[in-house]
């Protein structure tokens, strides 16, 4: 690939989509005023005696009674088989720069078509679309949209990418791993965004049908995660490690809450466990925080603050350490770890590919890792 | 202190006809609760002591378990028509839950009209849950516009059931029906949340009395019905504090279990702690010694 210099704004790269799919985005409801639930048969799970089953999803293993859901709102016992009721019933759909997701390093300056449906299965008190996550199928205006569909819309939106984002997609599963393949047979790439609570067996599917997987790491502190995200710390964990040893490309932000997981020892600690597991190359974001949901006592993240949090991690030995949602920090760039040449310029979701070369830093011949071309 | 008070009304042979229940019936059965409950000469006295004419009055129902396992429609009805005696009129009594369609599969017929008692669920359009979130302790939700709005004074009418993971779901419980995320608190035995969600204002500013409807009571296996684990009681548990008449249920769920050679719910991991959870804020009795029980036939 040649290389090519160019700038891609924001406002060019966020368009809605046109007539149909456009009016599906993120109109909410207390209720939608005709429930759109799918009635798909859900993969991961283990029927019980007495029509109960076991959802063996996501490490919470829900075990659910008839009519029951699972902590995720959106997959549910009917009469002994659990069914996911967010088969194709997506209740955001937009056109994003990839830069959002947050992706480094994939396809720079492209647009990703971004798709989710309600729920999650975990509940962080600083959910940042928890109007779409933390409510249940029915809760939200869903639109029809099979997994060809999808496909067919990334191609007319010139999408090279489908993220499956925003909520969590481990409980859209079926959906994700159904559009991933259909995305493939259409030259599409998937990214997925997600909070790393997963089970290793579908895990394992999803890593065969996706191309690249961003995790939120929300804090290197089980307590943490048992006080602010109602989950688990380990399997997030393994997630992580799963995914690089995938050979899936692997991008992990954390989210810095003032107070909470901020110290520079919980950076440090994490950075020399990422350093270990994963490698010095899989890029690190460090997110500002913004007052949200039942987080609304704190501060946003001060900057400085972040930056003590990259200087740590550089300092532990990962190599593309980036800080996000605080454009001006010159901290978003993507520079040549052995030359220092400024690969891509990045100032919010605008993006400038400086210096890259069939992926090798354009100066020094230094390859830089991620997905390219 | 004095003790908190529940009444246990017992309906010997109210499910033995084979048809449906009798409506004058289970009247009397409240008429004689209420007047236990209350120490009234009569029953609209009682009705009068707990509500007003003026009153917009929600029965808070659980109808997520069908025609066999839900409040049944006879029961709300005969409680909706005692109330409207002497407090207040029928049009403002609103029997609900989340849904239309579970309300349907109860045996409730819909009435949204200006007139009778109002049956509806959050559901329905127009309604919905309050676009704010709430938060109170460890709870994060957002409340059905039925409880936060358009009642001021609430009945928790529940079934009694054993659960799955809380061990026992009766009146505190049922109010997860009355939020849009029910299933982000099911974690722990539902301990603290079940305690944590009553004590949110607008469930606790409006709660007024607790009924058990334990006309038949599932003591196992819960909350899904299951027949085999289901059997008659034929009563109802009446209480204003909230937690004793649920421990009062507790302790049917356990004679149950005991009789047929279940292990007893802490023996199985599922003690609703949540009940003691409520004790320590303040929410109402779960020790017995502070709970005086009450029994009348009807």
């Amino acid at each position: 690939m040649r290389r090519r210099e160019f700038f891609k704004g924001a406002g060019a790269a966020s368009l809605a989509l046109g007539s149909g799919a456009g009016a599906a985005l993120v109109h909410l409801y207390a209720f939608a005023d005709t429930a759109n639930l799918s009635k798909v048969e859900a993969r991961y799970y283990k029927k019980l005696p007495d029509k109960e089953i076991e959802c063996q999803l996501c490490p919470r293993l829900c075990r659910l009674g008839d009519k029951e859901r699972g902590y995720c709102g959106v997959r549910e016992n009917q009469d002994g088989i659990y069914f996911t009721l967010v088969y194709g019933k997506p209740c955001s759909v937009h056109v994003d720069p990839i830069e959002k997701k947050p992706f480094f390093h994939v396809l720079p300056g492209t647009a990703a078509l971004s798709i989710a449906t309600a729920g999650c299965n975990v509940n962080c008190k600083f959910c940042q679309n928890w109007e779409i996550s933390q409510v249940r199928a029915e809760q939200v205006a869903a639109i029809d949209l099979p997994p060809d569909k999808v496909a067919a819309l990334a191609v007319e939106n010139d999408c090279p990418t489908i993220a499956y984002t925003y909520s969590e997609p481990v409980v859209f599963f079926e959906y994700m791993v159904d559009t991933a393949l259909a995305a493939r047979a259409k030259g599409r790439r998937s990214l997925v965004v997600t909070g790393g609570h997963v089970n290793p067996a579908p895990l394992s599917e999803l890593l065969q049908a996706v191309d690249a997987v961003k995790v939120d790491l929300k804090s290197f502190s089980p307590d943490f995660y048992k006080s602010y995200v109602r989950g688990d710390l380990k399997p997030v964990l393994e997630t992580i490690k799963a995914v690089a040893k995938s050979g899936r490309w692997l991008e992990v932000v954390y989210l810095v809450i003032p107070t909470l997981n901020d110290t520079p020892e919980e950076i440090r600690r994490m950075s020399r466990w990422l350093l270990a597991e994963v490698g010095p190359d899989v890029p690190l974001h460090f997110s500002r925080f913004h007052p949200m949901y039942l987080i609304k006592n704190l501060p946003p993240t001060p900057l400085s603050t972040l930056e003590e949090a990259r200087a740590a991690a550089l300092a532990e030995g990962m190599r593309f350490v980036y800080i996000g949602n605080a454009p001006g920090l010159n901290a978003e760039d993507t520079v040549c770890p052995k030359c220092r040449t400024t690969l891509i310029k990045r100032y919010a979701y605008s993006v400038q590919v400086r210096a890259m070369d069939k992926g090798r830093c354009a100066n020094c011949r230094t390859p830089i890792p991620g997905i390219w071309a | 202190m004095a003790a908190s008070l529940v009444v246990k009304v017992r309906l010997k042979g109210i499910l033995g006809s084979g048809g449906g229940l009798d409506r004058l019936r289970l009247r009397r059965g409240f008429e004689a609760g209420f007047k236990a409950l209350l120490a009234a000469g009569r029953p609209d006295e009682a009705v009068k002591a707990m509500f007003s004419p003026s009153d917009r009055v929600g029965f808070k129902i659980n109808a997520i378990g069908g025609r066999e396992l839900s409040t049944r429609p006879e029961v709300s009805m005969a409680l909706a028509a005692l109330l409207a005696d002497g407090g207040p009129a029928e049009k403002n009594i609103v029997v609900w839950d989340r849904t239309n369609r579970e309300l349907q599969e109860a045996g409730y017929r819909l009435n949204m009209a200006a007139d009778g008692v109002r049956v509806f669920g959050t559901d329905s359009s127009g309604i919905g849950y309050d676009p704010d979130i709430v938060s109170h302790l460890s709870i994060g939700s957002r409340f059905s516009a039925i409880q936060s709005r358009l009642t001021g004074a609430q009945v928790s009418l529940a079934v009694l059931k054993d659960h799955g993971t809380a061990g026992l779901t009766a009146g505190l419980k049922n109010y997860y029906g009355a939020i849009h995320n029910p299933n982000k608190y099911h974690d722990t035995g539902g301990d603290p949340y079940i305690a944590e969600l009553f004590d949110a204002p607008p469930i606790k500013a409006r709660h007024r009395l607790s009924i058990l409807d334990a006309l038949v009571v599932q003591y196992h296996r819960g909350p899904s019905h299951h027949k085999r684990w289901a059997e008659p009681h034929e009563s109802f548990i009446l209480s204003r504090d909230p937690v004793a008449a649920d421990v009062i249920g507790w302790t049917i769920i356990e004679e149950f279990r005991a009789a047929k050679g279940l292990p007893s719910l802490k023996e199985d991991g599922r003690e609703p702690s949540y009940l003691f959870t409520a004790e320590r804020m303040g929410l109402g009795a779960a020790r017995k010694d502070a709970i005086r029980v009450v029994e009348v036939e009807a």
